[in-house]
């Protein structure tokens, strides 16, 4: 009975910060969390580095305003509570009032400014803190972000490791644009989440230790994470089955996958990324050669089955996405596939005007940036030659060099993986903006230009009524998917893998870069 | 003055052409004999294989991983549903031109840089001998993959890559044998009676130094095959071109479902290679002046 009653409290108190969770299962403190990093770590300050090895240790050592759940609903964290102005020009943020810093000194919302400016200035994402113009700081727990237009992406911009909070009193010594060298964003690292750093050797592990002053009462659970370093997925595949891993994430190719799932120990879920939003796609220059022709570009996407990308490449591991807005989103709106119709794709190549000539309507190129998605890629070459196209196949010496050749738009056909991180804004629009070509890897590398596209980013980037939005997105959705800029064909299988010991594992929407303090250990 | 008394020219019925006692010593070699008739095979397979299994590599004829002598495919399928049969028949192709391509090139420039120091001696030898210690004391592997990586993974620069690091022994052997060679008395008669420096070097004592080269040359088809799969696992290779490297490299994720994909492939390089090898040995027994003597 006491246990019962017990167990209803932590039920009742945890609701607030975490919905769905229903068990009435009381977390255990204490323990060491063994868990691993897919690669290694360039910087461990999430305020100037992007990127999902380091949003792991950076979200620990760093809090951000707000947390998410896994209802895509913002949750409290360093703000207590915040508020958006009628116009959607102020955004006011007020602060908890007993969160320090790992050395001791308390946070404020001076630190809140500065962290705002580092990431304006440092942070490969400018689109997330573009409209924020100013930040007053009326008191020492309030920060008010003045805007210059409404700006809802900024919500999920203030989670996860998108909007870590830096000390001013360590990163502030010198010039704004160098904390992005700044010697202590890999060593004395400061901050103000629920782990404090201990140790970090590159190539072999990062060790982080119960912050104790953090600023919710009694968390975090654990005492101490050892993020091991494992490149080789096989080599982590094996540190799983043998229970030298607790738990890990973002783990993404499918045999490996499905042959952890048959581990009675381990559970192996897919949930918890929507706002990673990790999406695969065919990108096709619509600028030159055939390709510029949108008849030839739905002729390839016919010519393609995706239903043997998902069956026998991703092996089941991943879901279909047809938007580029990953599916987990809140904005995405299913599109009619492409079914795969060898006949409808021959006619509109005809169509086109590139008929059978010696056996083939046309010569292209497909490029691939790792050697992960080959298969994808070689699987593209032998569908195509199916209605004539001869493809050939260029490898890059290493993944600067196709980087190149995308931003440059130096490519036909490649196969490409974008994440949307978080808010539409952020990951998604950057493919499709027509001001955006050719600026780089993952800008609008397919040189691809509407005008009524880039209306509706327009518009739904300052539509402050959710509602109004999604319809806004569900046209641009409609359009992407019609004029296939891209070809999406499913989503990265990215997975999380725990062992039974590990009690409450982040499955919310940022994966692995958001805070763990509520994970446990049962024994 | 009487005209000379004709002596009758001398019948001498055991001086037999050199090359037909080298065969006669060759084929008392068993393994080298057997090794020769599996060479012959693989490379008629390379020869005319795509024609007869006309399947190109890269389609999908099936559904992916089916397993050997299941639905009519011998070999079986891999991961996107390819016939692996074609592949390694097509594969053999690639695999031994590029081992006979790469063999030639590093002959080459190992016999001109041998040649010119073992022939020259004084400076030439000092500078093209420094050249060779440089290119010897190079990781090889590392060095052609530096250069496939640089300069792009075709079918040319793979051959070219591989070449160009394999030619040090060569280029060792042929100067050992030019300094001893040219120090005989059939070369100071020759160089006497007028001989200009070309043809001293290419013309009487290069065929007296070929035969540890033709040695030489034999084994690196194997180490050049052996140097592509290596190269082809790694990702370096011609995505468009199928190799038995290749096949290995792409398939090698899958090793624990369905190892035939590496293995049969992996047997053909291993077969392949240790054909060469063995007939390599046997031109060794053949050839070698000294070994004859036993």
């Amino acid at each position: 009975m006491n246990k019962f009653v017990k167990g209803l409290a932590m039920a009742t108190a945890l609701t607030a910060s975490f919905a769905t969770l229903t068990k009435a299962e009381e977390p255990k403190m204490g323990g060491t969390l063994i868990t691993v990093l897919g690669s290694n770590v360039r910087n461990l300050n999430s305020a100037v580095q992007s990127g999902i090895v380091t949003g792991f240790p950076g979200a620990q050592l760093f809090a951000s305003p707000l947390r998410y759940d896994e209802n895509w609903e913002p949750q409290p964290y360093l703000a207590e509570t915040w508020e958006v102005s009628e116009d959607g020009l102020t955004v006011t943020l007020n602060l908890v009032k007993n969160a320090t810093f790992h050395d001791g000194m308390p946070l404020t919302s001076e630190d809140v400014a500065f962290s705002v400016e580092v990431i304006k200035t440092n942070h490969p994402f400018k689109s997330m803190f573009a409209p924020v113009e100013s930040v007053s700081t009326p008191d020492a727990h309030t920060a008010i972000l003045n805007l210059s237009r409404p700006h809802p992406a900024l919500m999920l911009a203030m989670s996860g490791q998108l909007m870590s909070i830096i000390p001013k009193h360590i990163y502030g010594d010198g010039e704004i644009k160098d904390v992005k060298t700044h010697a202590r964003n890999n060593e004395n690292v400061v901050g103000s989440g629920p782990f404090k750093l201990t140790e970090f050797k590159n190539g072999e592990h990062v060790i982080l230790e119960r912050f104790d002053d953090f600023f919710i009462e009694g968390r975090p659970y654990l005492d101490k994470i050892v993020m091991r370093i494992i490149t080789d997925p096989a080599a982590r595949a094996i540190a799983y089955e043998n229970g030298e891993l607790h738990m890990g994430a973002f783990e993404s190719l499918p045999r490996i996958i499905n042959r952890l799932k048959k581990v009675d120990s381990l559970t192996v879920t897919s949930d918890g990324y929507g706002a990673i939003g990790p999406v695969d796609w065919l990108a096709m220059n619509t600028t030159k050669g055939p390709l510029a022709d949108v008849r030839v570009r739905k002729a390839i996407a016919y010519a393609v089955d995706k239903n043997f990308i998902h069956k026998a490449l991703m092996q089941g591991t991943a879901s279909d996405s047809t938007s580029g807005i990953h599916p987990d989103s809140p904005f995405y709106a299913a599109q009619e596939g492409y079914e795969v119709d060898l006949e409808k794709s021959a006619a509109l190549l005809d169509e086109a005007g590139f008929p059978v000539k010696d056996g083939t309507r046309m010569s292209l190129t497909i490029d691939f940036g790792w050697p992960g998605v080959k298969p994808q890629v070689e699987y593209v070459k032998a569908a195509l030659k199916k209605v004539n196209i001869d493809v050939q196949v260029r490898a890059s010496a290493d993944f600067p060099t196709w980087a190149k050749k995308m931003g440059t738009m130096d490519f036909d056909m490649s196969w490409d993986t974008v994440f949307n991180w978080g808010d539409p804004v952020i990951g998604v629009h950057r493919t499709y903006d027509s001001t955006n070509i050719a600026k780089g890897v993952w800008s609008n590398t397919q040189g691809y230009s509407n005008a009524r596209v880039d209306e509706l980013m327009a518009m739904a980037a300052v539509e402050t009524d959710p509602a109004k939005r999604k319809a806004l997105y569900g046209e641009f959705q409609q359009i992407i998917a019609d004029e296939l800029p891209v070809y999406h064909t499913n989503t990265v299988p990215y997975h999380t893998v725990y062992n039974d010991k590990v009690g409450n594992p982040p499955l919310g929407i940022w994966g692995s870069s958001t805070p763990i303090d509520m994970t446990y250990l049962k024994e | 003055m009487s005209t000379p008394p004709i002596i009758p020219m001398q019948e001498t019925p055991k001086a037999r052409h050199p090359m037909a006692e080298a065969w006669e010593m060759f084929r008392g070699n068993h393994a080298a004999m057997v090794a020769l008739v599996v060479l012959t095979l693989i490379i008629i397979t390379a020869i005319i294989g795509p024609y007869i299994y006309p399947t190109d590599p890269f389609d999908m004829v099936w559904a992916p991983f089916s397993p050997p002598g299941v639905d009519g495919f011998l070999l079986g399928t891999d991961y996107l549903g390819r016939d692996l049969m074609a592949a390694l028949i097509h594969g053999a192709r690639v695999s031994i031109v590029i081992g006979v391509a790469a063999a030639f090139m590093s002959v080459f420039i190992g016999v001109t840089v041998g040649a010119l120091a073992g022939f020259y001696r004084g400076w030439v030898e000092e500078l093209l001998m420094r050249i060779t210690e440089f290119f010897q004391v190079l990781p090889t592997l590392l060095f052609a993959m530096v250069i496939v990586a640089l300069f792009g993974a075709s079918l040319p620069m793979i051959t070219f890559a591989i070449g160009v690091v394999s030619w040090t022994a060569v280029a060792r052997i042929t100067r050992s044998e030019f300094l001893r060679i040219r120090e005989l008395e059939y070369v100071t008669a020759s160089r006497a009676s007028g001989a200009k420096n070309g043809k001293l070097m290419f013309q009487i004592i290069l065929p007296n130094a070929l035969p540890p080269i033709i040695v030489q040359a034999a084994l690196m088809v194997g180490s050049a095959i052996l140097f592509e799969a290596g190269l082809s696992f790694l990702g370096l290779t011609d995505p468009n071109v199928v190799s038995w490297g290749q096949v290995i490299g792409s398939n090698r994720q899958y090793i624990l479902d369905a190892s035939y994909t590496v293995t049969i492939p992996g047997i053909a390089i291993f077969v392949t290679v240790l054909a060469i090898s063995l007939v390599g040995d046997g031109l060794n027994d053949a050839l070698n002046p000294k070994l004859r003597q036993r």
